[in-house]
């Protein structure tokens, strides 16, 4: 038996207070592709007595965190949490996919869930020189994260950043092989000791490097250092103003220092990623950004900014396909952008980039539609 | 309405009732049948509140205005009651039983005890603007009733504020022009501006710098109304030969004007006008001042400025020319005070910056005022072939581009970049396409002098420095760069002066110190205005200047005060927020004709040419209307009765009343802020409220409920939208929607025969009398009720689907509609904060007006001798609000009956 204690598990998140109205559901872009059903879930908690048992749950792991249920709980009741606390219970028994104790370890190993060697963090940046971060004293940490440090897809991003910001003069610095996993992926699996052991050790590092503002090129990182470390005791110290890459850009645009002399002459639409839109309330810059571009005509997708469609890429799903691999929502996300007119499809995360990049090559439509990062269009535009 | 309000009946008291919806029209007639004096008051033109929208009322489907609108004509007729419609509480003082209370009475625009209703004034209101009572689902007049049944039956206008005319410093009612223009009254149009005082229409459509252009908010859409070309051409198509007859002199006061510019002149007429003799002296030998003496004919025709100027003359104001004042021989001040009860100093800035460099007094270096006065005289310039002219402001570019229409080849200098030029950019662009060459960042270090002529300037670059006092960054000489230019010809312009000595009154820097509200200078009698005052400026200004001189020297003749209602504050144009009646079309500006370049530099033709009435009536069809009244003052003209009061004001009044009952509603929560929703970027999305207008009899559709002429065939329904809701901290159960909602969607089946009818519901609170059996009954009548509350609305395509989960199915769904209803929540008004302020009453932590006691004292409020009538206090229905409203009348009347004084102060 896989059971939580129903009741306290309930108390403890605030889950009494469901009316039961099923806004998390009627929202939920996993339930109507899975079994998944947030307030069906949670109603079977507080009806269990005291024990509620996870055995056979499959459904925990579709979701993709993508928060919408709570953005339209009127009793601010989080399914979302209440969902990572159950994977969290699993994990603890340790009877997890093996996809998903692959990425685990190789976090816990390599700093990163990619498999890959600490010592090819920097390969991206080896021909760029850039600053080594604190020597010399740079303004920003830039912290780039494991899929744009790794993945050849998300390497290009973070390069078109680096020259994007370098022509508006930032002064940063990045950690090169000494970054390592901001974990938000780990805690989005459950894996709630290995998090708080990371937290631990990055708090220490950033504290000691003396980092007091920081940007990363994905929300996931973005939204765990902003949102997550500080809520656990071992990350109480962590102290650094941290930003979206596309915030610092919104900055630079408006203060004038960050100029596009050349144009992008492309309709483009974008496609709020859930953690910078849903979980940070991140809608302007990204768009501001773009309406900065001369030549680029900016088209909204009915589902924008809060009603943004999850691409299937977060909590997790990177890793794990889920009850019901069939169609992706990525794959309906790339339909919505077709429909919309644009030739370019923008994001601002490296894991919409790939998921939704994957869509466009699943539904023949290269031709049609490119996914880019804002990074990317912006050094176009320079 | 009279001024004089009796401040209390029969000796027995009087109450205060703040709201005139159902809870105060009930609680005023109640308070006053039982004998006692009330003022009821009421911030919107009407009385009537929310349940004159509503179309049927639940349970019992009554006819809501059926049973309100007799209820509503019984106040008027009620001896005891004074309604003050249009009004607010500004500040309440003292206690129970002896209140003190100011209340603001905005300006209606129509005298209410004179207005018959009769509807002439809208048929010629030029001005559409959004119904607001029809929940904006269409428009109406500038000058408007807000419902056929309203009391009182009065029209009322609707009047804010306008950037343009804000900005203009003449306060030219700009929009009332440009809706006649969009009408093609033309005459009517150079009426209008006429009327405000502004002699110098056609001057001012070709010279004006037109600020008010770039506070217009059509560049918030595309490219702001291109109003000074409008203002031209109201003069153009509108102007005939008559002239205006000379106006009678009314008074004995005689007044001198110095100076026959824009600003003398303007004073003069409006003078004139109000029935004063004015006499205008100048010391040139014909009138206009700069316009005359600076504004080349190229930009200003003199056939226009003329015109012009004669219908000013002939109204009767008297004209001595070649008469300089205070030097040259002519009289001084002193010799005008003595003949004149006031004197008005407009004499502008024509004296002259010198250079300052070595050779400047040679013959061939000019400078650019006497060069101009010279040439606009008529008289020949004798000017070489090439042409270097000194300056960067408006003066500058005119010089230019004379001396380039007289043969010269012409070189403008100017030390600063172009980005700090001073003239106006159009101005700049003109020389340019004319020929004339600009050298910046450049400046004169003496003439070369041969032979007692000038042989050529040297000049030095200069580079931008740290910024000066004026902001710009000054130019600094750059050592080594001293050049020559080979030039026989140096027109100076770097700065006008005011020749202002003589005259013995207070100046600084040569310029007239004035009281910048009055215009008043040192000396009694003496007023100052235009470039004399401000420096070398613009004609508008000289304007303006003129209007405010006019006004204070009547004043003062009068023995008024100078100050009294006189303000240069005014709402800043950037928090003037517009909502245009119909969705704004992207239009460009209308392009404005000018003279081919080829066709204009060798002679003095005007270069713009002017829109055609075409172009004109399009473009004044661009003006979003932002002050909605434009002022247009064809209201006035239509009205028979004279019911129109454009000065109306607002106005303070004084009341004493031993008790107040408030009882100021509530809001309708705006759905935007539940994006998930659409709402206001789906047509297809109302509100509640929305959907009675288009079920009333009275609303937009005559009670079709229909959206662009399509019935709809599948109708949603949507619970507790902002209601119950903590993330919005909205938490409160707005108590009226479930059983509205019932209602709508019995009306809706009634309406829609073979619709589809989907109700999405948490539960249903049906607790009222008659509650549930009328749920029950809307539920037999074929309308689905479904369990669970949508998450979202989205679209694909043309279509609109709910998406939800059904929570008894335990399956998310998705209904397709093409109407979809929100009941959206009941909330404090917005303003409630504010009365609660004024009035020390408590508000609960959901915003309402807390009461005294949650059982036992339920119309007494935190303060003693106020009670809460309403939604003011928590939503609730009709029933349950008359009820409250009777209560809370009750409870005043016990308070002025003098017996609850010791339980109104525990």
């Amino acid at each position: 038996m896989l059971q939580i204690e129903s009741r306290q598990f309930a108390v403890e998140r605030g889950l009494f207070a469901c009316i039961q109205c099923g806004k998390c559901t009627g929202g939920c872009p996993m339930a109507m592709k899975t079994r998944l059903n947030p307030r069906d879930l949670i109603y079977r908690v507080l009806v269990s007595g005291n024990g509620f048992n996870l055995e056979g749950r499959e459904e925990l792991w579709d979701c993709t965190t993508c928060l919408t249920c709570y953005s339209r709980c009127p009793k601010q009741v989080n399914p979302m949490e209440a969902i990572l606390a159950m994977r969290g219970a699993i994990v603890e028994k340790g009877k997890i996919h093996p996809n998903v104790k692959t990425a685990l370890e190789s976090t816990f190993r390599n700093g990163n869930p990619l498999k890959m060697p600490r010592s090819d963090r920097a390969e991206w940046a080896k021909e760029l020189q850039l600053k080594a971060f604190p020597d010399g004293g740079a303004e920003y940490l830039f912290y780039i994260g494991c899929t744009p440090s790794y993945d050849p897809r998300g390497q290009k991003v973070a390069r078109a950043l680096v020259r994007v910001l370098g022509s508006a003069g930032l002064d940063f610095g990045i950690l090169g092989n000494d970054e390592n996993c901001c974990a938000s992926e780990v805690r989005r699996l459950g894996e709630a000791g290995l998090f708080e052991a990371m937290v631990e050790e990055n708090t220490a590092a950033f504290t000691e490097l003396g980092v007091e503002k920081m940007f990363t090129v994905s929300p996931h990182c973005f939204n765990v250092f902003k949102n997550d470390y500080q809520k656990l005791e071992v990350g109480a110290k962590f102290s650094a103003q941290v930003q979206h890459y596309t915030q610092v850009l919104a900055d630079l645009t408006r203060d004038g220092r960050l100029k596009f002399n050349g144009s992008f002459e492309q309709k483009v639409t974008y496609h709020d990623p859930c953690y910078l839109g849903r979980h940070n309330g991140i809608f302007d810059e990204p768009r501001a950004i773009l309406q900065g571009i001369p030549g680029l005509e900016l088209i909204e997708m009915d589902r924008s900014r809060e009603k943004s469609l999850c691409c299937e890429g977060g909590g997790g799903r990177m890793f794990l396909e889920g009850t019901n691999p069939g169609t992706r929502l990525a794959q309906q996300r790339v339909q919505e952008a077709l429909d919309s007119g644009a030739t370019i499809l923008a994001t601002a995360c490296p894991f919409c980039l790939l998921t939704l990049e994957e869509a466009v090559k699943h539904l023949n439509a290269e031709e049609k539609l490119r996914v880019l990062d804002i990074a990317e269009i912006a050094e176009r535009a320079l | 309405m009279s001024d004089s309000i009796p401040s209390s009946a029969n000796g027995r008291g009087a109450a205060l009732v703040i709201g005139a919806g159902i809870a105060g029209i009930q609680a005023a007639l109640d308070i006053a049948d039982a004998g006692f004096k009330v003022y009821l008051v009421e911030r919107s033109p009407s009385i009537g509140g929310r349940m004159s929208q509503l179309d049927k009322t639940f349970p019992t489907l009554d006819c809501s205005s059926c049973i309100l609108t007799p209820k509503m004509a019984d106040v008027p007729r009620n001896p005891n009651i004074t309604l003050l419609t249009c009004t607010q509480v500004e500040a309440v003082e003292g206690q129970a039983g002896a209140f003190h209370v100011t209340l603001e009475r905005q300006p209606r625009f129509v005298d209410e005890s004179v207005c018959t209703g009769c509807g002439l004034c809208t048929d010629v209101c030029p001005v559409i603007t959004p119904n607001i009572f029809n929940a904006a689902l269409d428009s109406h007049k500038a000058i408007y009733r807000v419902f056929p049944q309203a009391v009182p039956a009065a029209f009322v206008i609707d009047k804010r504020p306008s950037p343009c005319k804000i900005t203009c410093p003449a306060h030219i009612p700009v929009q009332g022009y440009i809706a006649l223009i969009a009408q093609g009254k033309f005459r009517e149009a150079l009426q209008r501006v006429r009327e405000a005082g502004v002699p110098f229409v056609g001057t001012l459509g070709r010279v004006c710098y037109h600020p008010c252009e770039s506070e217009c908010k059509r560049a918030d859409w595309d490219e702001a109304v291109s109003i000074c070309a409008l203002k031209r051409i109201a003069y153009d198509a509108g102007r005939d030969d008559e002239k205006p007859q000379p106006v009678p002199i009314q008074y004995e006061e005689h007044v001198a004007v110095v100076g026959a510019g824009p600003a003398g002149l303007t004073t003069a007429c409006n003078l004139t006008r109000r029935g004063y003799k004015v006499t205008v002296f100048d010391a040139l030998p014909s009138p206009g001042g700069m316009l005359a003496a600076g504004i080349p004919e190229y930009r200003l025709p003199r056939e226009v400025l003329n015109d012009e100027i004669d219908y000013v003359l002939a109204q009767g104001v008297e004209l001595k020319l070649n008469t300089p004042i205070g030097r040259d021989g002519g009289p001084s001040l002193e010799d005008l005070r003595r003949d004149h009860q006031a004197v008005f100093l407009a004499i502008g800035a024509h004296g002259s910056s010198r250079l300052g460099v070595p050779g400047e007094d040679l013959p061939e270096v000019f400078q650019a005022v006497p060069f101009l006065r010279h040439m606009n005289m008529g008289h020949e310039a004798n000017i070489g072939k090439h042409v270097a002219v000194i300056g960067g402001g408006n003066s500058a570019i005119d010089a230019a581009r004379c001396a380039l229409r007289l043969g010269a080849e012409v070189q403008l200098v100017y030390r600063r970049s172009r980005a700090e030029m001073p003239a106006a950019p159009w101005e700049v662009s003109a020389a340019e396409q004319e020929g004339v060459k600009l050298t910046f960042l450049s400046a004169p270090l003496r003439v070369i002098e041969k032979d007692g002529h000038a042989a050529g300037i040297e000049c030095i670059r200069m580079k931008l420095g740290e910024p000066d006092s004026s902001g710009r960054r000054r130019p600094v000489p750059v050592d080594g760069t001293e050049y020559v230019m080979d030039v026989d010809t140096i027109i100076a312009a770097i700065g006008q002066n005011v020749e202002s000595d003589g005259l013995g009154v207070e100046t600084k820097w040569g310029q007239f110190v004035v009281d910048p509200l009055t215009l008043e200078t040192s000396a009694k009698g003496v007023f100052a205005g235009g470039d004399a005052v401000i420096g070398p400026a613009s004609v508008v200004e000289a304007i303006g200047a003129g209007l405010q001189a006019a006004e204070s020297i009547h004043r003062y003749l009068r023995g008024m005060d100078l100050r009294d209602g006189r303000s240069q504050d005014h709402p800043k144009s950037k928090d003037i927020q517009i909502s245009p009646a119909e969705a704004v079309k992207r239009a460009p500006r209308e392009h404005m004709p000018e003279l081919p370049v080829a066709e204009r530099i060798n002679n003095f033709r005007e270069v713009e040419l002017g829109l055609t009435a075409e172009q004109a009536m399009a473009e004044a069809q661009r003006c979003l209307s932002c002050a909605v009244c434009s002022e247009c003052n064809q209201c006035v003209t239509a009205c028979q009765r004279g019911a129109i009061v454009p000065e109306d004001a607002p106005r303070r009044i004084e009341v004493d009343v031993g008790a107040i009952v408030v009882a100021t509603g509530f809001d309708v929560f705006d759905p935007r802020r539940k994006p998930e929703f659409g709402y206001g970027k789906y047509p297809q999305v109302i509100t509640s409220l929305e959907f009675e207008r288009l079920a009333s009899a009275s609303g937009p559709t005559a009670g079709r409920i229909s959206l662009n002429g399509h019935p709809p065939n599948k109708v949603t329904f949507i619970h507790c939208v902002g209601s119950r809701d903590r993330s919005l901290n909205l938490p409160n159960c707005s108590r009226v929607c479930c059983m509205a909602v019932a209602k709508q969607a019995h009306l809706a089946h009634d309406r829609l025969p073979g619709a589809q009818i989907t109700v999405f519901y948490m539960d249903v609170r049906a607790f009222g009398k008659g509650f549930e059996e009328f749920y029950d009954r809307v539920r037999k009548e074929g309308i689905l009720y479904r369990r669970g509350n949508p998450s979202e609305i989205v679209r694909r395509g043309d279509h609109l689907f709910v998406r939800a989960e059904d929570t008894l199915l335990g399956e998310p769904v998705e209904v397709e509609s093409d109407l979809i209803v929100l009941a959206a929540g009941l909330t404090p008004r917005a303003d409630a904060s504010g009365l609660a302020q004024i009035l020390h009453l408590v508000q609960g932590t959901d915003g309402y007006f807390q009461e005294a006691h949650p059982k036992l004292r339920t119309v007494e409020s935190s303060v003693p001798g106020m009670y809460l009538a309403g939604c003011c206090q928590g939503p609730k229905d009709i029933p349950d609000t008359v009820a409250q409203a009777k209560a809370a009348a009750s409870a005043a009347m016990i308070l002025l009956n003098g017996k609850g004084a010791n339980h109104a102060s525990n």
